[in-house]
This record gives structure tokens, C-alpha cells and sequence, in this order.
């Protein structure tokens, strides 16, 4: 079974924020990590190859730097990595990016074909979950989205079948190879890397490729190709908080007691309770 | 000034406005700007021309040149007319159906396309896909502020499937050519926005908190939390159409409903093309595991790290049968097995609008916060006096929650005439 895995390189959003003065961007301490979700599915990927056979390839589009994502995956116990490199792929958005992520899956395709892809459910920095459609979209793969359990895969009769979420609970589908899947967190619990592994993750070759060996339509690649652009950023809107009463100074009754008191200033709030929010 | 050994002054990227969009290294012709190891970008002075294609394309000013540059002109500076692009018209919401009824967030999109419409002297249309008969859901549609439903039935489009919805969709829109197209984030909507506008090769902005129409250009303006909700990013998309949009269920007000109001219903012939259908084996209902729906909740009790104890939870249960509210979360108490992902309220759970939110133990992470941005009154409880939650919470009680609760369960059923 051929299983591709995409993985993004992105910043540790819990460390990037704007700092309110001077309206500009605070990354001292940020550093890149792997997208979360990639690395849950890069697990089930992986957990798929030891039980029916195969090979992992990890993709990656990015800069140079993010082969440190791709020799995690080596570390993880993908088989071959490929880092999408190129100024031309720069300034890309999610039409963009599933375009070039497909034209290499074509590629790898008609090297070994794919039977399964694999990406996160969407990327901690931009939150989209479109990528992942993107692709299946344009390589005609059968889609499962917010996967949360591979049940079985049949080669023979190549049919897939996964446990999904979906709006009101969870619904077990099947489908026919080859299909695109993006992982919830709870689809596998990552592993942690070998020794070995590790030492020979940082020794391996990643293989980079360009526009040119995608045989890409420039027109479609990075910012050429992506047709939103940001007009502006900004810090979040800020929230007028108020007072707060502490137990050590009031005393347990007398906090509790102004707290109260403030809530209920506002006319008819001690009412809607009474009706239980009915209205 | 800095200029290069040609005596070229060269653009400096301000460090601290970069945020690694990478925009201008796609526009430098002659490829003299990277991404450094600390994710900003970086010019090579030597390879740079000075052009200052990376200054006119910045978003966020990050580039600068001291010499005042000739700006290619805008449209609208040239005297033009605005953008727009011709032969599409109108806003759509897509109409999301669950158990046989339209799911409110497709309300509160009418909503904003009502006020989207009204700014772009347009009008609203509802699309509508599903078996037959679905159609009668045209008269909600109506009711809250819909003009036109545009409907396609089908009986493979009896319940949600990735593939023929997007063919489906995906022909309403090439048929009608709306400029805007509103989708409820929800998870139906997220796998299906995607494949959309995949096929009609437009722009698709998720998320969004906020939608507008620029005066000058009539382009949608979507604003969207990104970087985690550390920061606002406003999108747009000027050269294809429609615009598409998905926002989050209760972000949007929903608006008044006026029963009787009438529409045009159209009816759209469509068949799917010859396809692979996956097979829907089984479906497990949130009511088996979940409990009530937190978004749905006019009050929120919602349990934080510092109240990550399953002994705790009886005490928060009480309270929120007193308040006529449910249990939630946050994400630390997902990842510790407590409560069921459907509880959790934040960034990567759910967004919510409750009259009453009370976080007990909740730091107030950022992520969480911007999930409660429309909540009308917070109440916090925390130990830690410099939580952030306190920044935004209306009011709050500085204590350890499990000699606060008892005593606040005690005074508001006093004063609630219990």
C-alpha cells in the first residue's frame, strides 16, 4: 500500500500574539513545530503500513528549513520525504497549496500509485481545513474528513471503511480507494521516536522538489495561483472586563455577596433567570 | 539608507510587522527575499533592484525604502469604476439540513447576507440541496430574510456525502453566479466549502468573525482569527467569484424571525455524474455520548484546568442546574478523559454565545477566549487574581472554587426566592 502523509511546518500559535502598544507582532520565543494534527496522522499512516504492508511518504511544502518537520517524519517511521521547495510556491493560500501538494501526488502517483492520503484535519496557525478537500477535489480521491478511527482497508476489493465525526455525532462510512482522510486528534496517539531512528533521521537526504520537476502551471502555484490575499491584521477586538472581589480580602460571603450584587445591576438579569433564559 | 554595492537603496523588512506570509517572496522578480531561520523575511541586499514590488504587496507594512517609490495606482486612485465581475450577483447562504430542518446557523447567515444584500443593492438567495420534497425548508428560508432559494433535489443527495454535494453545490453556483456565498463552519460545512470552491478555483476564507463590504471596491471583507486567535487577518478576494465565507454557529445574531413572508423557490434539474458512492454504515447520534448541545445553552458552567477533578464536577453540576444551564469545558479537561470533546469550548471545540457563562478554574487562554468573545455576561472564579480571564469576565470572585460555588449556589437561591 502506497500511504502519503502531508505535514506543515508552522509556528507555535500559542506563542504569537501582538502586542496591543505598538501594534506589531511579538515572536520572541516562537519557534516551529509540526502541525499537531499532521503528526497524529503521520501515526496512523505509519500504524497502517506495519499492519497491511507498504511504504509512507511524507510530503512537505515550505522553506528550506521545514526538512526539520520531514526528518521528524523520518524519526517516526515515515520511509521516504519530500520537501516542496520553491519560491514560486511562496505567498501560497489553500487553493494554491492543494494544487501543489497534488501535482506532486501525481507525480509520486505514476511512480507507485497512491492508495491512501493522509493530512490533519486542518493547521493550528491558519485553522482552515481546506487543504485537505482541496486535494481529494482535484485528484478525484474519495473524502473523509475529521477521521477518528481506520476501521479496515481491503486491498482486494479496495474499499475503506473509517469512523468519522460529523454533524450530531459520528457516522461509520465506507468508500472506495484511493481516499484522502484528515485526522482528529483522537485517531492515534503518536509514538515516540527510536534511537536509532532518530540518529539516521538526521543523518538521511531529503529530496527537495521544485516547480519545474512538478511540471506545475505557474499561473496556479504560491501567490499567482492563490485568490485571497490579508488586507490587514489586527489584534482581536478586547473585551471591557470588571470588577473582581477576592475571597482573602471580602471573605467568602462578602465576594460572593458583591459579585452577585454587580451581576444583578443589570435590570431584569434576575428575572431572565427565573425564566430560565425563556424568552 | 541602505544601498547595495550598485548603490541601489534595498528594502528593509521591520522585523517585528513580518508575519512570515512569504507574499513578497513570491512577488520579488528577481528572488532576492527568504524566509531567515527566525521566520521573517530576509533581503539579499546584492540581488535586490530596488523595484519595490515587496513594499506594494506587504499587508502589513513590514517593507520599507526611505526614497518615496512610484506606487502603480489603484483602480479607484486611476478613477475607475469599482471592481466587480461581471454576470454574478446577489448573496447566497447555503442552507444546511439536519434531521429534516434547516440548522440555525444557516439562519443567522441569512441574516448577514440580508445586511450584505442591502449594502450591495442586491439580493438574498437561499441553496437548497437534498431528496425531494426538501424543498418546503423554503419557507424558513423566507421567514428569516431570503428572497430566492435556489433548490436541487436528488435522492443520492438524501443525507451528507462529500461528493455529491459538491457536484451539486458546485452547479448552483455555476448556475446562478452568486458574487457571495455564506457557509455555517460547522463540520458539514467545512468538508464541503472546501471542495466548492475547489472546483470553482475561488477564494474560500474560513472562520470568519466578521464580514463587510468594502464602500469603494464592493469586495467582501472577511475578518478571521488566525495564528490561534492571537490575531485578526482581513481577507479578500477580488479576481473570482463567488467570494465564499464559512462562519462558526453563533457568531452571527439571528435574526427576527417573520412568518408568512414570501420568496421564489426555484427548482434547479441536476444529476449526479457517474461517481463511487461511499456507503453510510451506521450513525451514532451526540445524544448517546455527548449530553445536551453546549452551544445551544443559554448558560454555561464551564470547568478549566483549575477545576480539572471529577469531584468537582458534581459541585459545577448543581450550580448549573440552578443557573438552568449545562456543563462544559475546556480543552485541559478533554485531554485529561474527564468530559467528552463535544463539552469543549474553545479555539478546537466550539464557539459559544450563552447569556451566562461562568469558567470556574478557567485561565482564559487566549484560544478559549476568542471562543467566547459573544458571551453577554462572564462570571469567573479563579484562585490566580492575574488570570487573564479576569481582563474580560464582567465580573469576577477571586477563591478557590470549591468554597465559592457552595456559597454562591447558596446566596443566588436565596435571591432567586428559594
Amino acid at each position: 500500500m502506497h500511504i502519503i502523509c502531508c505535514i506543515k511546518q508552522v509556528p507555535d500559535t500559542a506563542e504569537v500574539r501582538i502586542d496591543p502598544d505598538t501594534n506589531t507582532l511579538v515572536r520572541a520565543g516562537v519557534e516551529s513545530i509540526s502541525n499537531p494534527y499532521d503528526i497524529v496522522a503521520l501515526e496512523e499512516a505509519v500504524s497502517l503500513k506495519d499492519r497491511y504492508g507498504g511504504v509512507v511518504t511524507a510530503l512537505c511544502m515550505g522553506p528550506p528549513q521545514a526538512e526539520v518537520s520531514l526528518r521528524e517524519a523520518l524519526s517516526l517511521g515515515a520511509d521516504r520525504v519530500i520537501l516542496l521547495s520553491d519560491r514560486a510556491f511562496a505567498g501560497a493560500d489553500t487553493l494554491a497549496t492543494s494544487y501543489t501538494l497534488s501535482k506532486a501526488m501525481e507525480k509520486l502517483s505514476r511512480e507507485d500509485p497512491i492508495d491512501l492520503v493522509f493530512c490533519g484535519k486542518q493547521a493550528i496557525d491558519g485553522d482552515t481545513a481546506q487543504t485537505g478537500p482541496g486535494i481529494a477535489t482535484r485528484l478525484g480521491y474519495t473524502q473523509f474528513t475529521y477521521v477518528l478511527s481506520v476501521d479496515w482497508v481491503d486491498l482486494q476489493k479496495r474499499q475503506i471503511q473509517v469512523t468519522r465525526k460529523s454533524q450530531g455525532g459520528r457516522e461509520v462510512i465506507r468508500g472506495s480507494l484511493p481516499a484522502l482522510l484528515t485526522a482528529e486528534l483522537e485517531l492515534a496517539v503518536p509514538r515516540r521516536a527510536s534511537l536509532p531512528l532518530l540518529i539516521s533521521s538526521l543523518q538521511a537526504q531529503v529530496e527537495v522538489w521544485d516547480a519545474r520537476s512538478l511540471e506545475a502551471s505557474l499561473n496556479e502555484l504560491g501567490i499567482k495561483g492563490s485568490p485571497t490575499w490579508v488586507r490587514a491584521i489586527t489584534s482581536p477586538p478586547a473585551r471591557q472586563g470588571g470588577p473582581a472581589f477576592d475571597v482573602s480580602r471580602e471573605g467568602d460571603v462578602g465576594a460572593v455577596s458583591k459579585a452577585l450584587d454587580t451581576l444583578m445591576d443589570e435590570k431584569g438579569f434576575l428575572s431572565k433567570l427565573l425564566r430560565k433564559w425563556e424568552d | 539608507m541602505v544601498k547595495n554595492s550598485k548603490g541601489i537603496e534595498v528594502a528593509q523588512i521591520l522585523q517585528d510587522k513580518c508575519i512570515a506570509c512569504q507574499i513578497c517572496i513570491g512577488e520579488c522578480p528577481v528572488g532576492a527575499i527568504e524566509l531567515s531561520p527566525e521566520g521573517v523575511a530576509h533581503v539579499d541586499a546584492e540581488v535586490c533592484i530596488g523595484c519595490g514590488k515587496c513594499q506594494e504587496s506587504c499587508p502589513v507594512e513590514a517593507v520599507q525604502f526611505e526614497r518615496a517609490r512610484k506606487k502603480e495606482l489603484s483602480r479607484e486612485e486611476r478613477g475607475m469604476p469599482p471592481v466587480g465581475i461581471p454576470g454574478y450577483d446577489g448573496v447566497a447562504v447555503f442552507i444546511e439540513v439536519q434531521d429534516g430542518k434547516g440548522v440555525q446557523v444557516s439562519w443567522e447567515l441569512m441574516g448577514k447576507a440580508r445586511e450584505l444584500a442591502d449594502k450591495l443593492s442586491t439580493r438574498v438567495m437561499g441553496f437548497l440541496l437534498g431528496e425531494e420534497g426538501i424543498g418546503r425548508i423554503a419557507q424558513d428560508a423566507f421567514a428569516y430574510g431570503c428572497d430566492e432559494v435556489h433548490l436541487s433535489e436528488h435522492p443520492v443527495l438524501e443525507g451528507y456525502r462529500s461528493a455529491p454535494y459538491g457536484h451539486a453545490l458546485t452547479h448552483l453556483c455555476e448556475t446562478v453566479k452568486p458574487e457571495i456565498l455564506l457557509m455555517g463552519a460547522t463540520y458539514l460545512g467545512r468538508d464541503l466549502a472546501g471542495i466548492v470552491a475547489t472546483h470553482l478555483k475561488t477564494g474560500l476564507t474560513a472562520d470568519c468573525t466578521g464580514l463587510s463590504i468594502e464602500d469603494k471596491t464592493r469586495l467582501l471583507l472577511m475578518t478571521r482569527p488566525t495564528f490561534g486567535g492571537n490575531i485578526m487577518a482581513t481577507i479578500y478576494c477580488e479576481h473570482r467569484r463567488p467570494q465564499m465565507s464559512t462562519v462558526r454557529p453563533m457568531v452571527m445574531r439571528l435574526p427576527e424571525r417573520v412568518p408568512g413572508r414570501e420568496g421564489r423557490v426555484v427548482l434547479h434539474e441536476w444529476s449526479p455524474p457517474p461517481m463511487d458512492l461511499p456507503e453510510i454504515v451506521e450513525l451514532v447520534g451526540d445524544a448517546l455520548e455527548g449530553g445536551p448541545d453546549i452551544v445551544q445553552s443559554a448558560a454555561l458552567v464551564v470547568a478549566g484546568r483549575g477545576a480539572c477533578d471529577p469531584q468537582a464536577f458534581h459541585l459545577l453540576q448543581e450550580l448549573a442546574d440552578v443557573v438552568g444551564g449545562t456543563l462544559a469545558c475546556s480543552r485541559p479537561v478533554v485531554e485529561a478523559g474527564l468530559m467528552p470533546y463535544e463539552r469543549q469550548v474553545g479555539q478546537t471545540g466550539k464557539t459559544v454565545a450563552p447569556k451566562l457563562y461562568i469558567a470556574v478554574g478557567v485561565s482564559g487562554a487566549i484560544q478559549h477566549l476568542v471562543a467566547i468573545q459573544g458571551a453577554e455576561k462572564i462570571v469567573a472564579i479563579n484562585p490566580d487574581p492575574n488570570a487573564p480571564i479576569f481582563k474580560v469576565a464582567n465580573v469576577g470572585i477571586v477563591g478557590d472554587y470549591a468554597r465559592v460555588i457552595p456559597e454562591f449556589i447558596n446566596q443566588l437561591k436565596h435571591r432567586m426566592g428559594a
